[in-house]
């Protein structure tokens, strides 16, 4: 819900008629515009701090292929810019990889991110090579000074790969590749020289072909993904399409092998973005590769979903005899190895997931390119002309300007005429057939996903955000006047298993209060603080409007504007908001003076390539509150009304999964929707078989036992002594008046259970304070930590829960006065029978913040450091976010290193984290006088789409980092964590579903077929549903082995030591994420170095 | 075509329509020849008084692209709206006499009679005039006077036109059918010239029957025999008892909640006047109804306290007193009892040692 639907109030004007391009995705689809809602989404996806993506350039647009092959405008940016520049372009073909952003293979600029591209994939991927620092500095020559030789063969392979992987005996499939384009580049006028090359290239190729080919058998089990991308990179098969885009690179002064390469990577890309950057990869450095196991066993099969192997086998066989020159393609898809990611490790155990599999029973999807002449610059005008011609292109069309899918075959040129009504000029449409398409291509998601939506709607769901929702079913909670609505956020996706329609089970709290009907409950509360109040309230919360069906984000209030102000509209034309909202929706704004809600969207481009900024103002009266209220998110009771309808058990869960299945199975209209396409859905919840990975061990001090079932271990650590406890020889606890009792107790009972724990505590100095008042704590700390140098810890009994005073106790006890501090809320004292058991627990977590180490598990790994990285973005302050970042720096991965780093919007992340890398590598050299050998890099807060831009940008800097230090060049594990994920795992036993054992793992089927990543629920589940965390690896130098990953993931998760069980991600990201929390939220800075070896945030 | 409008043509016809709904308040109106439901999307906004909304179209594909445009909106069911409102497409030709169109107020048909042939524009007249009859009818077509002032405009203004009337033309189909069928009509239009000699763009005629002709309406629903129901939709209204009782009872739920917290804010010092002071009894606390209806918004829904009192004795959602004078609100759960749950029920286990597992040597296993 952060990203939103947005339209500034100019376009609010033109919705009506132009909601086409705007509309909320929902109302405004027409067939024609499924790649065009679609584009928007994705748009709204994308980073803002990446440049808008070229859109239908037309033949004008290519502007980095012009000067010399599309390097030239790269190379004269900085190094830095470039970098970026690269990543940027690699992120979106990534997309194309998985489905995201056919976006770009579906525009007519698509040419130009591959070419950008290539080059950051032979860095990023040729880095990684085993053999050591000598590969890897090759691999910057490459990005350095683009060395055409070396790619031009990388790519020349890839020609050769199709034919070779397609089964049919390499030698003569050059031949089908090359009548296919010659005809088309010379009708271009492209001069013969890339047609020359491609024959020499191919001869080349075959030859690398080969070593690949060797390489995939690597008995050292080094990690090629040859196979995989030979079977992809046959998506170049269809270079056909790729000569009327790339007509301007055509210039003699364009290296030839490179104007040619251009083509087929972009043709490679337009299938299947991996192809390309695989083959780069492997033309540069044929020995070390940072993902997927050479050998391609096949993933353990799935009990019910689509072999993936089998069933594109299967559908081609029909295909072959009818349409030959298309059969290569279909079949190069089919050929798709998956990644090497499967564990063995740990009982196999039969796991549900909230996936249904999609039966495409079209044979395929025909991708045709369409050209208008003379030139039809209106989109909409395009799509009338195409309407028109609905006889000859069937009703089921998508279309987004330039490039037509059907499900039924043309003949290979089309020609049409329409009429263009502005002029009565006639234009000639020529529709091209450019591809075959399997139909579970990812090309084809997007308008799937398009048709879902549809469905949804068909079954009467109201989209609120992104998801779908069931007013009918709403529960009511009248005493908080707020209503949550059941629904689902679905999704169609391909994934290592196949297609599958990916259901979560969504709540939507909506709020029956306006937001001047909030306002005003505000006023009369706190009449003077009115301003502020409603600004702590309501920025950062998400409205609904009453006129559509849009949701905004308040980004700020304007207190000096009202409904009487005037706005500008499309036309030029002037009118106020009352006269604005009475005229176009019968809206009769009743309180004139209300302030108006500002919301900025992100700076997107349209469609029409009109850039969309500046803000927009909403009535305050006209929206409705979303989401659970602040105060309420405090109010443990509400809370509880609440969560008890958001919080489903498994079995609800599926239950509601299936009722969505019954529904669309009943409803007619929606079952033609889906047919439209030839899909169909299964009628079942995927089950599939997964794993629990083997219980771990629990060293303490000299104890040590096998982590229970329950993962629960809190028993344990109160019985026995810790690894280390540090002496706590000279503490002070501060306490206002009226809690003295209180502290006296906790003192008290700190002196019984120490002992046990291994822990010496002496006598506090104790200060009593005559109020609680904040300026009371403070002045009382500071010149108690004035007066005494010693003290080790600060314990400071609050009243009430005050965020002021706990944040003015942080700042000063971690910024200030650098001293570990623990607050305590009087209440958690209250109760004298529980007294025992927290003051243990409290103890635990001081001796951690003095730097003591509570307990570990064995990984056996040497000189390994793991590195745990998270995000905070301040939700009100937007401005900021934070990074957390902490290193483990001893072998029993006891001892840590943090550090925080504040970033301004629109700064890289990497920037700071280059600075806390170095300073944890020095620090781990202070402490084992050694540099680490294998870093495993936890990053958590990395989305999906920004996978490729970790992959090609964060991690060259990261890599760049070791050369800081003379001859160091560690092997490096970098694995993205996502926990906030719609995946959700059942246990599955005797037809019911349930929630899976800690530890279960689940690593195919439903895996991303783009990286080596598996799902790990590693906490024990007490309540709701199993979501289980995501992990991708995405660098991999380390060469661990997928049951290396999963098991030093699960191993890690037992390493938080504020809960004396697993949690649901690896220790070091749950540091990092309460590090950066405590800076942004309550320190507002980086807090002082002196404490960066304990654990002082816990 | 230089000549632009602003707002566009279609906008003002529209416009027009939404005026004269505004004024002649309809409660039945019938979109003949809708289209893309573009008019019928306008008019869900501005209904003033319209209750149901139907169109017709011969075209079903045209009706099904943005039909599901035409559903409640988010915030209508967050703030139900105080009338009912029901919408109905149908797939169906105006040349047909479908039972289920008459009795409407309003028909509109907005730029369709061109696209007509002309023995249909007999039939259509017949349908819409004679059988469906209803109390106005907006037709609205283009001026082929006006086709002078749009440039390289040659034959009519869409291909699709099989003819385009002229003023006199329009005026004379006009007069005929008030004088066959009993209405009165208005000429006027949208789209003014300069030169106002040609006329407006698109002519207007609001045909009005005859007051003495009409019959009282039956309200019966009648199923759609001859017309195709493609689509049908009944908006939440509190209207619908359900909808009605949740709404009220959310209200004085919400009520009387704050008026017990302030009551306990202050402490129980409060000493009002007798039978209107929240009190407590027993475990629970008593909302007087007369404070709870005292809320505009309450008073909103429901005007007269008794009403009030009866809905709520037959809600279980709300629980009042013996003499029904006063909500009821279940005391203070005991507190706490949830924040140590996972503590309790665990049973002791027995101190497993480690198992006497085989060392394990990744970096071996690595190479």
């Amino acid at each position: 819900m952060t990203t939103l639907r947005i339209l500034t109030l100019y376009s609010k004007k033109q919705v009506n008629e132009k909601s086409k391009f705007q509309g909320n995705a929902a109302q405004a689809v027409v067939e024609e515009n499924y790649l065009q809602v679609f584009r928007r989404e994705q748009r709204l996806k994308m980073d803002p701090s990446k440049p808008p993506f070229p859109r239908l350039p037309g033949p004008t647009r290519l502007p980095w292929l012009q000067p010399s092959g599309g390097r030239g405008v790269l190379a004269d940016r900085p190094p830095l810019g470039r970098a970026r520049g690269l990543a940027v372009a690699a992120d979106r073909l990534t997309a194309g990889g998985d489905g995201v952003s056919v976006t770009s293979a579906v525009q007519r600029g698509r040419g130009a991110p591959g070419p950008a591209v290539e080059p950051a994939v032979g860095f990023g991927r040729g880095a990684p090579l085993s053999v050591g620092g000598r590969g890897l500095a090759a691999a910057r020559g490459v990005l350095g000074s683009p060395p055409e030789p070396v790619v031009g063969k990388g790519r020349g392979m890839m020609v050769v790969a199709q034919p070779a992987e397609c089964a049919v005996p390499p030698q003569p499939s050059p031949a089908v590749e090359v009548p296919e384009k010659v005809p088309i580049l010379q009708a271009k006028k492209e001069s013969d020289a890339p047609l020359k090359t491609l024959k020499d290239v191919s001869g080349e190729g075959s030859s690398l072909v080969s070593m690949f080919r060797g390489m995939g058998v690597d008995p050292m089990e080094s990690w090629a993904r040859g196979r995989g991308l030979m079977g992809r990179g046959p998506g170049g098969g269809s270079t056909v399409d790729t000569p009327p885009r790339v007509g301007p690179v055509g210039p003699p002064s364009v290296g030839t092998g490179r104007a040619l390469s251009l083509d087929l990577i972009h043709s490679g890309q337009s299938l299947l973005g991996r192809g390309v950057s695989g083959v780069g990869r492997a033309s540069i450095s044929p020995v070390g590769f940072s993902r997927g196991p050479a050998v391609p066993a096949p993933a353990p099969t799935p009990t019910s979903a689509p072999p993936h192997g089998a069933t594109p086998v299967s559908k081609d066989a029909p295909v072959t005899p009818e349409h030959p020159p298309t059969t290569t393609e279909l079949k190069m898809e089919a050929a798709l190895e998956p990644l090497k990611k499967a564990g063995t490790k740990g009982c196999p155990v039969a796991v549900g997931s909230n996936y249904i599999s999609i039966l495409c029973r079209n044979e395929a999807v025909f991708q045709y390119h369409v050209t208008f002449t003379p030139n039809v610059e209106s989109l909409s005008m395009r799509f009338g002309m195409m309407r028109e011609h609905r006889s000859t292109t069937g009703e089921v069309v998508a279309f987004d300007g330039s490039i037509l899918y059907l499900p039924k075959r043309l003949d290979e040129v089309v020609h049409l005429k329409a009429e263009r009504k502005t002029d009565n000029q006639e234009i000639a449409i020529k529709i091209q057939m450019t591809k075959v398409l399997p139909p579970y291509s990812d090309l084809c998601i997007p308008f799937y996903n398009v048709v879902l939506r549809r469905v949804m709607k068909i079954l009467g769901l109201k989209l609120v955000g992104r998801n779908h929702y069931d007013p009918q079913s709403a529960i009511v909670l009248g005493k908080h006047r707020l209503q949550v609505w059941p629904g689902y956020s679905t999704c169609i996706k391909r994934t290592d298993g196949g297609l599958y329609l990916a259901v979560d089970v969504s709540h939507k709290v909506l709020r029956n209060d306006s937001v001047l009907d909030v306002m005003n409950v505000i006023y009369q509360q706190s009449r003077e603080s009115f301003q502020d109040e409603c600004t702590k309230g309501l920025i950062g919360g998400i409205v609904i409007t009453r006129y559509n069906n849009r949701t905004y984000r308040v980004d700020d209030i304007e207190w000096s504007k009202s409904p009487k102000d005037t706005f500008t509209m499309a036309n030029g034309s002037e009118t106020t908001f009352i006269e604005y909202y009475r005229k176009n929706y019968g809206i009769t704004i009743k309180e004139l003076d209300q302030p108006m809600l500002v919301h900025r969207p992100k700076e997107r481009s349209q469609p029409g390539g009109k850039v969309i900024t500046g803000e927009i103002l909403l009535i305050p009266e006209l929206s409705f509150m979303t989401g659970i209220p602040e105060k309420m998110r405090k109010d443990f009771k509400a809370m509880k009304d609440l969560t008890m309808h958001i919080n489903v058990s498994a079995e609800q869960h599926t239950q509601s999964i299936k009722q969505l299945l019954r529904n669309m199975s009943t409803s007619q209209e929606a079952l033609t929707e889906l047919d439209r396409w030839g899909l169909q859905l299964s009628s079942n919840i995927l089950v599939t078989q997964g794993r629990t990975l083997p219980m771990e061990t629990i060293c303490l001090q000299s104890a040590s036992f096998v982590s229970p079932v329950s993962v629960d271990w809190s028993r344990e650590v109160v019985r026995d002594s810790a690894i280390s406890c540090i002496p706590l020889c000279c503490w002070a606890i501060f306490y206002p008046r009226r809690a003295a009792e209180q502290a006296e107790e906790l003192v008290a009972t700190f002196g019984k259970v120490a002992g046990p724990m291994g822990l010496r505590l002496d006598r506090p100095i104790r200060v009593e304070m005559r109020d609680d008042r904040t300026e009371t704590y403070v002045k009382s700390i500071h010149s108690q930590l004035a007066s005494e140098p010693n003290v080790q810890l600060v314990v400071c009994i609050l009243t009430g829960n005050r965020e002021d005073l706990y944040s003015a106790i942080k700042k000063l006890c971690c910024v200030q006065n650098p001293c570990p501090s623990q607050a305590i809320n009087v209440r958690t004292l209250s109760q004298p029978q529980k007294l025992r058991s927290i003051a243990q627990k409290i103890l635990l977590q001081i001796n951690c913040k003095l730097g003591g180490e509570l307990w570990t598990v064995n990984v056996p790994l040497k000189h390994l450091m793991v590195i745990g990285v998270d995000v905070h973005h301040d939700t009100s302050k937007k401005s900021r976010s934070v990074m957390g970042f902490v290193a483990s720096l001893n072998s029993l991965l006891t001892k840590w290193y943090s550090r925080v780093t504040f970033q301004m919007p629109n700064e890289e992340i990497i920037n700071g984290f280059r600075v806390c890398l170095l300073a944890a590598l020095q620090k781990y050299y202070e402490v084992n006088h050694t540099f680490p050998e294998k870093i495993v890099i936890y990053r958590d807060g990395v989305s999906d789409g920004q996978l490729k831009t970790v992959e090609h940008y964060e991690i060259p800097q990261i890599l760049k980092c070791f050369e800081t230090f003379p001859d160091y060049e560690p092997k490096l594990t970098f694995i993205v964590v996502q926990k906030r994920i719609s995946t959700t795992l059942y246990s599955c036993v005797a037809d019911r579903f349930g929630t899976p054992p800690p530890g279960t793992v689940l690593d195919h089927t439903v895996t991303n077929r783009d990286w080596v990543d598996f799902y790990l629920m590693a906490h024990s589940i007490r309540q709701g549903c199993a979501i289980p965390t995501h992990y991708i690896s995405i660098y991999n130098t380390a060469n661990l082995t997928p049951d290396h990953l999963q098991r030093l993931t699960f191993k890690m998760c037992h390493l938080y030591w504020n809960w004396p069980g697993t949690i649901r991600v690896p220790a070091p990201c749950k540091y990092a994420h309460k590090l950066a929390f405590l800076s942004g939220q309550y320190l507002h800075s980086e807090p002082a170095l002196q404490l960066a070896d304990k654990l002082y945030f816990l | 075509m230089d000549v632009r409008f602003s707002p566009p043509l279609f906008m003002q016809r529209y416009q027009f329509v939404i005026e004269f709904v505004k004024k002649f308040a309809p409660r039945k109106v019938m979109d003949v020849g809708c289209a893309d439901c573009s008019l019928l999307s306008k008019l869900k906004f501005h209904r003033h008084c319209v209750e149901l909304l139907a169109g017709v179209d011969i075209d079903c594909a045209a009706i099904r692209q943005r039909m599901h445009a035409l559903a409640p909106l988010t915030c209508d069911y967050l703030q139900p709206a105080s009338r009912p409102l029901t919408i109905e497409l149908y797939q169906g030709s105006v040349t047909e006499r479908e039972p289920c169109t008459r009795g409407f107020d309003l028909v509109t048909c907005i730029e369709l009679i061109e696209h007509l042939e002309p023995w249909e524009v007999e039939r259509f007249s017949d349908v819409v005039f004679g059988y469906m009859a209803p109390r106005a009818v907006i037709v609205s077509t283009p001026n082929a006077e006006f086709n002078t002032l749009l440039p390289g405009l040659t034959g009519f203004r869409h291909k699709d036109h099989k003819f385009e009337w002229s003023r006199a033309e329009f005026n004379t189909w006009a007069l005929g059918i008030c004088w066959r069928y009993g209405y009165t009509v208005d000429f006027t239009g949208v789209g003014e010239a300069q030169d106002s000699s040609v006329g407006f763009c698109s002519q207007i005629g609001v045909f009005q029957r005859h007051p003495e002709l009409n019959v009282p309406v039956n309200n019966t629903p009648v199923e759609a025999t001859v017309y195709r129901l493609l689509y049908k939709v009944v908006y939440p209204s509190l209207q619908d008892n359900n909808i009605f009782h949740r709404t009220l009872v959310s209200e004085v739920i919400y009520r009387a909640e704050c008026l017990r917290r302030a009551w306990e804010e202050e402490e129980e010092e409060e000493e009002g006047v007798a039978g209107q002071t929240v009190y407590r009894c027993g475990r629970s606390v008593h909302v007087p109804l007369l404070r709870v209806w005292a809320c505009p918004r309450v008073q909103a829904l429901c005007a007269d306290l008794h009403h009030l009192q009866e809905v709520l004795l037959g809600d279980s959602r709300v629980q009042l007193d013996a003499n029904g004078g006063a909500v009821v609100l279940p005391g203070d759960e005991q507190e706490g009892e949830e924040e140590e749950e996972e503590d309790c029920g665990r049973e002791e286990f027995a101190m497993r040692p480690a198992k006497c597992n085989i060392e394990e040597d990744w970096d071996a296993e690595i190479g």
